[in-house]
């Protein structure tokens, strides 16, 4: 157990003045107060020779989200650490069982709040398998379109957090300025910036309209010149470079072990893309390729999503090619009571596979729908990556599994 | 009495001050100029024996009242040009283009709590952010400004301005050890690992300058570089100039190497717990660094306050307005009125919907700017220290620009690749520079 | 090429600052120029209004009833143009999560709001909440037993209901107001609210007032007091929304592109 000279004050007492108290005050260890659960807790508050343990968060500059991640340090270098979560539980899943479909729904958009239409898009996946509905071609190429779209967003805004957390200012407004021009189009798309509820049982809620699709042609002309120019500064950057190569290395057998999906997984050299593997919506019909590296390691992390920003643009062109006339809601009830059933989907989010479990009873509620996010399980494999790397890193190889908060307390 | 009293409650508080104050403003001014005209002489004859002490104090006075505006003058430009490199706009604010912003920022951390928390040892916790602020300030003493413009003309500038410089890691170290505060306490640590070791290659790239100059005194080295700007040191010293910014740029603790406060590492470090005003030495502290820094960089190698190239000046102006005359009198009664007329009239003309006020208002405006112009070219021909004053803090702004716009692009470097940058190729470096140049200085005998 | 010279990189990401240093800037000075929101855009509520300037709302509560967080609270004169129905606690929002948690939850909930429409005697809707076993399932029944017993609906009668059985207010009144055996007023009280209907201004004059606004014609009749009744009509609110529209301010179409009106 950590021990520190505990510093007290002397004090009147409120009760009686005469009486003066002696307390112990303002000695803050992460320690918890009550003894240890497991072993592993035993293991990881007794501190050894030299060491010390660090708070970072859940109100440090730079954590994403409320993140408190106990770090024990030997120096500067990290020796073990803890991440502890559930400051923003919300109770989500909870929620969802007392609501109906619809409703449940737009609980699930803040979950993954920088990339918020993959979070409906596997819920409203399985609700259509509960209820049996074929979506109009249109609704899955609007879908694609948009989904791809906030894809790039969300990688933008990665882009920028990686170089603020190795302390550069600059990128994080550039990625904003990228990330704006798309997020204000899909305003103008569905109705709403950030949080979008716009992907509805049997299709989307809305047609492409005039707006979008202007301000979409108008950024798809300098979107990738526009990329470029950003990602120069720091991919020719040496003190970036160096910072990132080596860094929170990861091979493929952990990787696989760790349950990492998503860029992250490829990263190390494993092709795994749900949008490939177990496709879905209309993916199939168009042509991307998988971008993989095989150095597992943050730098690598941070490139591959570059590359997969040049795919995501590659298939909202075709997208915008092949885009199907018709309708984009199938013909539904107004009141949406599934049989009694249970259904699995699962996205290709930005940051690995997103996926729902819905159980139906035969009520308009769903009794349970259970939630798989990646950032939750990219989390767990911190204790693995910085052991051994300075306190510098830690908030840089956080910053290159790409969590959000949001989505990993729920 | 009844009367007087009366008469004094109808005053209102500026009347009562008014006269509260008046009276007693008169009485000081009699005393004054009796105590002037009485001891004038021997005060004179005492401030002439001891005039060093006069000096220094003057002096001391006048780098105390100068740093708080330089500081000033660099957080707004830090604000504003790493804003409009992120694409933003920055402060528009306050004041014209957001300038006054900075100001009240200082204001506003004057206002603040000035808070001290449990735990802390509280005499340290105090001390620090003055050994801090004080150790900069004083670096500001043997800076040369411009010829005859400088606190002190040290025969040692030199290494008085390391000596010194150096103190403000001992600032730092207190305020880390003292805060009570993890942060801080790795702040204060990092901050001294990494200003002791760049105070290394610091020291000894500038000792090429010293062998080609052959002092220490800051003023003789600006002297030596004058002429045209082939003759500046960045020139015979290029390697010495590279070593020398970049450890200048870890010693004023500044991106990419702003290790000590990295924001996203450890919060702010050594400053984590700091508030209010004493905040605010740390900040302010920070910036006049930066300013010492360049101001080091141009004295030592970009010439200082010389010009780049030959100038005809100073010229001596032969001007005497008492040769005027009656004529003296009338131009200063007539000048301002018929120039506001004439500048004011092309506007009148050119907009009809302005009315003649508002053109008598631009008109009078750019009177005083022309005036304002005529009188600084004037000086600036006539007065050798103007111009001295221009070219130096017009080089020194330049490399302020430059290390905020190193700040603007750069990100931060880890703590070992720092030391070992520092160690493995400064420290050679500079070694290399310095024998090279010894060498050359034996071969080629100056 | 940048990793044969060292500091190449470096020196290039400075003048990709420095070219952006003079670029135009992306910022959108906001009170000066609020940015120009998409159509579709739905970020806050707010009532809207037909072409003949009388609100599109009815008044049936399904908006607040569907609203997951019961954040729309609402109030007005209702669609027959008879009486008041404003019954939402003058109470911040905290005040109001707080009650439906409370709510939700089962327990009675303290209401501030009681006194205000008037304490009655509860004990024949607990009565008859008892007898439909406190089920917000049985609603017709218990309101049927609940006007046999009052005469009519009171509303701290519905509020009780509400807290009981859990139900949401704004369901009970809908409930209430679809059935037109059930009354929220004495039956005196049905001819003063007849005499209060005929004292307003008839619909024509909204539209004479209107023609008159569009057209630039003479209004046809009742020149006498449209703006006020307009005013005075035009009441209802949407919690969220900072201003509703009063409906003497007709949007005409010279904006163009059918938007909808938009405060500010």
């Amino acid at each position: 157990m950590a021990t520190s000279a505990p510093i007290s004050r002397r004090r009147a007492s409120a009760d009686d003045p005469r009486v003066i108290l002696e307390e112990q005050v303002g000695v803050f260890e992460p320690v918890p107060p009550f003894p240890p659960r497991t072993e592993r807790e035993a293991e990881f508050y007794t501190l050894g020779d030299g060491e010390m343990f660090l708070n970072m968060g859940p109100q440090h500059p730079s954590t994403h989200g409320v993140l408190r991640v106990v770090v024990k340090i030997n120096g500067e270098v990290v020796t073990d650490l803890d991440p502890v979560l559930g400051y923003l539980h919300r109770g989500v899943e909870k929620l969802c069982e007392n609501s109906d479909y619809h409703q449940a729904i737009c609980y699930l958009d803040p979950l993954e709040y920088v990339s918020a239409l993959f979070c409906e898009w596997p819920a409203v996946m399985a609700f259509e398998k509960l209820m049996d509905v074929t979506v109009p071609r249109r609704a899955e190429y609007i879908r694609v379109l948009s989904g791809e779209l906030l894809r790039i967003a969300s990688h933008a805004l990665f882009m920028g957090w990686m170089a603020l957390d190795l302390g550069g200012l600059t990128p994080i407004l550039w990625s904003f300025i990228e990330r704006d021009e798309i997020v204000e189009m899909l305003g103008a798309l569905t109705g709403a910036r950030m949080l979008f509820n716009y992907y509805r049982i049997g299709g989307v809620n809305g047609d492409l309209n005039h707006e979008f699709m202007s301000r979409l042609g108008d950024w798809m002309t300098r979107a990738t010149e526009q990329h470029d120019a950003n990602v120069r500064l720091l991919n020719e950057n040496e003190i970036f470079v160096r910072r990132m190569r080596d860094l929170g290395r990861v091979d493929r057998e952990t990787a696989l072990r760790m349950c990492m999906t998503g860029p992250n997984l490829r990263a190390t050299g494993v092709p795994f893309d749900v949008r490939r593997s177990h496709p879905y919506s209309v993916y199939p019909e168009l042509d991307f390729d998988i971008p993989t590296r095989d150095e597992g390691d943050c730098l690598a992390r941070y490139l591959l999503r570059l590359d997969e920003v040049k795919q995501s643009l590659r298939i909202i062109d075709q997208c915008l090619n092949q885009m199907p006339d018709g309708p984009v809601m199938a013909k539904l009830p107004r009141l949406l009571r599934p049989r009694p059933g249970r259904a699995y989907a699962a996205v290709e989010s930005p940051r690995g596979q997103y996926a729902n479990y819905a159980i139906s009873d035969g009520t308009d509620q769903p009794f349970r729908l259970r939630i798989h996010d990646p950032s939750f399980i990219h989390l767990q494999s911190v204790g693995l990556l910085m052991p051994g790397h300075l306190i510098a890193d830690t908030m840089a190889v956080m910053a290159s599994l790409d969590p959000i908060m949001g989505g990993v307390d729920k | 009495m009844t009367v007087v009293g009366r008469a004094w409650n109808r005053l209102s508080l500026p009347g009562k001050l008014f006269f509260t104050l008046a009276p007693l403003l008169l009485v000081t001014t009699i005393a004054v100029i009796a105590i002037l005209v009485i001891f004038g002489q021997l005060i004179v004859d005492f401030l002439a024996a001891n005039l060093p002490i006069v000096r220094f104090v003057v002096a001391v006075t006048a780098v105390l009242l100068m740093s708080v505006p330089t500081a000033f003058l660099i957080i707004y430009m830090e604000m504003k040009v790493i804003a409009l490199m992120n694409l933003r706009l920055g402060p528009d604010r306050v004041g014209p283009y957001g300038s006054l912003l900075s100001v009240v920022h200082g204001l506003k951390v004057l206002m603040k709590e000035d808070f001290t928390p449990t735990g802390v040892d509280s005499i340290v916790f105090t001390l620090a952010p003055v050994v801090v602020y004080l150790a900069s300030v004083m670096s500001l003493l043997v800076i040369p400004f411009a010829p005859g413009l400088f606190g002190q003309d040290l025969n040692v500038g030199l290494l008085y301005f390391f000596a010194v410089g150096g103190l403000s890691v001992v600032g730092l170290l207190m305020a880390g050890w003292s805060s009570f505060n993890k942060y801080s306490l790795l702040g204060g640590l990092r901050s001294a690992a990494q200003i002791i070791s760049y105070e290394i290659p610091l020291t000894l790239s500038v000792v090429g300058v010293l062998i080609l100059a052959g002092t220490m005194s800051l003023n003789q080295i600006v002297l030596d570089q004058r002429g045209s700007f082939l003759d500046w040191f960045a020139f015979k010293q290029p390697l010495g100039l590279l070593i020398f910014f970049i450890a200048a740029t870890a010693e004023a603790n500044r991106t990419p190497f702003d290790l000590t406060e990295a924001d996203s590492e450890i919060v702010a470090g050594f400053a984590t717990e700091y508030s209010g005003m004493r905040f605010g030495f740390f900040f302010f502290a920070e910036y006049v660094n930066v300013f010492i820094m360049s101001a080091l960089i141009v004295s030592l190698f970009f010439g200082g306050w010389t010009a780049p190239f030959d100038w005809p000046w100073p010229v001596h102006i032969e001007l005497n307005p008492g040769g005027l005359g009656i004529g003296l009198l009338i131009l200063l009664a007539v000048a301002p009125v018929v120039g506001t007329l004439v500048l004011a009239a092309p506007f009148w003309v050119a907009r009809s919907s302005m009315p003649a006020w508002q053109a008598l208002i631009i008109g009078f405006v750019l009177l005083n700017l022309l005036i304002g112009l005529g009188l600084f070219a004037l000086a600036f021909l006539g007065w050798e220290w103007v111009v001295g004053l221009f070219w130096f803090l017009g080089k020194t702004y330049g490399f302020v620009f430059t290390f905020v716009w190193m700040r603007g692009t750069l990100p931060r470097v880890r703590i070992d690749q720092l030391m070992g940058f520092a160690w493995k190729w400064l420290l050679p470096a500079s070694l290399l520079n310095l024998f090279v140049t010894a060498g050359a200085v034996v071969v080629l005998g100056r | 090429m940048s990793q044969l010279v060292p500091g190449l990189g470096l020196a290039r990401g400075m003048l990709l600052t420095l070219r952006r240093f003079f670029e135009p800037k992306a910022t959108i000075r906001y009170p000066e120029e609020p940015p120009e929101g998409s159509p579709k855009f739905r970020g806050r509520l707010q009532l809207l209004y037909d072409e003949y300037g009388t609100l599109k709302c009815e008044t049936c509560f399904q908006c607040a009833q569907a609203c997951p967080i019961e954040c729309i609270d609402m109030g007005g004169i209702d669609t027959k143009n008879r009486y008041h129905i404003h019954w939402g606690p003058p109470e911040t929002y905290g005040e109001r999560r707080d009650e439906s948690a409370l709510r939700r939850s089962g327990r009675p909930v303290p209401d501030p709001a009681y006194e205000h429409f008037g304490p009655i005697d509860l004990a024949p809707v607990e009565a008859a909440l008892a007898e439909y076993d406190y089920d917000p399932k049985n609603l017709l029944p218990i309101l049927e037993a609940t006007q046999q017993a009052y005469g009519y609906l009171p509303v701290a009668a519905i509020k009780h209901i509400s807290n009981m059985s859990g139900a949401w207010y704004a369901m009970i009144y809908g409930t209430a107001s679809y059935y037109g055996h059930l009354r929220f007023e004495k039956k005196g009280d049905r001819e003063q609210a007849a005499a209060v209907a005929a004292s307003r201004p008839p619909e024509s004059s909204y539209r004479s007032a209107l023609q008159a606004a569009l057209m630039g014609g003479a209004p046809v009749e009742d020149t006498t007091q449209p703006p006020a009744a307009n005013k005075a009509r035009g009441s209802s609110k949407v919690r969220g929304s900072s201003k509703v529209r009063g409906s003497s301010k007709v949007r005409g179409s010279s904006k163009g592109r059918g938007r909808p009106p938009r405060a500010n």
